[in-house]
């Protein structure tokens, strides 16, 4: 799931500010979910802002509403008649929400309240933790399912590297165990320990462009399209 | 519930929404010719024994289908009820299929959108705990 966290008050007042008429739209989707861009954070967000523009004795009016995904055309249906008669559309979406949206409505400013932080995994209720970089090239099978782009502090395909220290915490910062550490125990009890000598290629990160995926049997149906 | 549930209802905004797409979905709800071919597409229906109540023509007579018949005339009560049709049954994964064309998933979300208008959404349980979508 797409974690996000909702942005700074004082940010999000910045980001509105010469905006008189603003549409605050909440998601039902992943930052529904995480709590931090559902209908009810929509409304205490709003509720919020109205309580300190109050305090200055400014006043915009706000409208919230929530639909149920803000990556997916099917569900914009009762909002597209909507957004013409706002000067700006505040999204509590993840990034690529406020994105589609921001591609749906061009003639309107588009902005985010939230800041789509990772992908991740419920450990209780509010608390999440980072599991995944989508970096597109999973080595889980061959690392115990222990991520070591993620939970690496230098994201190292082959580890690990001098820096873990003799308790099995991490030089960066030793409240973290060294996630090459935590894989060599993990194969070890799996017996596969022969693993983590195999030598991974290094990734390319650098001048990575938009993905795309279509899965397999879908491939000929879009072909067409293009 | 919604953490700003109401005890009463505004008619006025729940036939606002309902006016906005009568057309599309009246059609759609007398278009079904309960073939039950959407059952057989949805996981819910299949993983859970065939229960009935995860049939989408099921959902959406009981919920959106409920709403037009009663002319938007619609008790908190019913709303609840109906919260548990389009939340807890049906997560909106798209993935059922009409042979006639019935935008299923359209007519869910719209159902929702009814019942978030009047505060009635997922929200915590007693113990504090997130109400399952599942």
């Amino acid at each position: 799931m797409i974690i996000a966290e909702r942005k700074p008050l004082e940010e999000i007042l910045g980001l509105i500010d010469g905006f008189d008429r603003i549409l605050a739209i909440g998601c039902g989707g992943c930052t529904s979910i995480c709590l931090a861009g559902g209908q009810r954070e929509v409304m205490e967000l709003s509720g919020e802002i109205r309580s300190k523009l109050a305090e200055s004795g400014k006043k915009k009016d706000i409208f919230e509403y929530t639909i149920e995904r803000q990556c997916n055309a099917n569900f914009f249906v009762e909002m597209d008649h909507m957004v013409k008669d706002y000067d700006a559309v505040l999204s509590m979406a993840c990034g690529a929400g406020v994105q589609f949206v921001a591609d749906r409505y061009p003639y309107v400013p588009i902005l985010p309240a939230l800041n789509t932080t990772f992908v991740g995994v419920d450990k209780d209720v509010g608390w999440y933790e980072e599991s995944c970089r989508t970096c597109g090239d999973c080595v889980l099978g061959e690392t115990g399912g222990i991520c070591p782009v993620t939970r690496c502090a230098k994201s190292l395909f082959n580890g690990p590297c001098g820096g873990t220290r003799s308790d099995g915490t991490c030089e960066v910062d030793p409240n973290i165990p060294c996630a090459w550490y935590e894989i060599f125990k993990r194969l070890k009890g799996q017996n596969r320990l022969e693993l983590i000598t195999k030598v991974r290629p290094a990734r390319e990160w650098r001048n990575q462009t938009r993905r795309t995926v279509v899965q397999e049997p879908y491939r000929d149906r879009y072909e067409k399209v293009k | 519930m919604g953490a700003e549930q109401k005890n009463t209802v505004d008619q006025n905004r729940i036939n606002r929404i309902l006016e906005r797409q009568e057309t599309r979905m009246k059609m759609y709800l007398s278009h079904c010719v309960h073939c039950s071919l959407c059952a057989e597409s949805c996981f819910l229906y299949m993983s859970n024994n065939r229960d009935p109540k995860y049939m989408p023509s099921y959902k959406v007579i009981n919920s959106l289908g409920k709403m037009y018949r009663k002319k938007g005339k619609i008790r908190m009560e019913l709303l609840e009820d109906m919260k548990e049709i389009v939340w807890k049954s049906c997560v909106l994964c798209q993935r059922c299929y009409c042979p006639v064309g019935v935008d299923i998933p359209a007519m869910i979300s719209l159902a929702r959108s009814v019942c978030r208008s009047q505060g009635v959404f997922p929200g915590f349980d007693e113990a504090g705990n997130m109400e399952s979508w599942l």
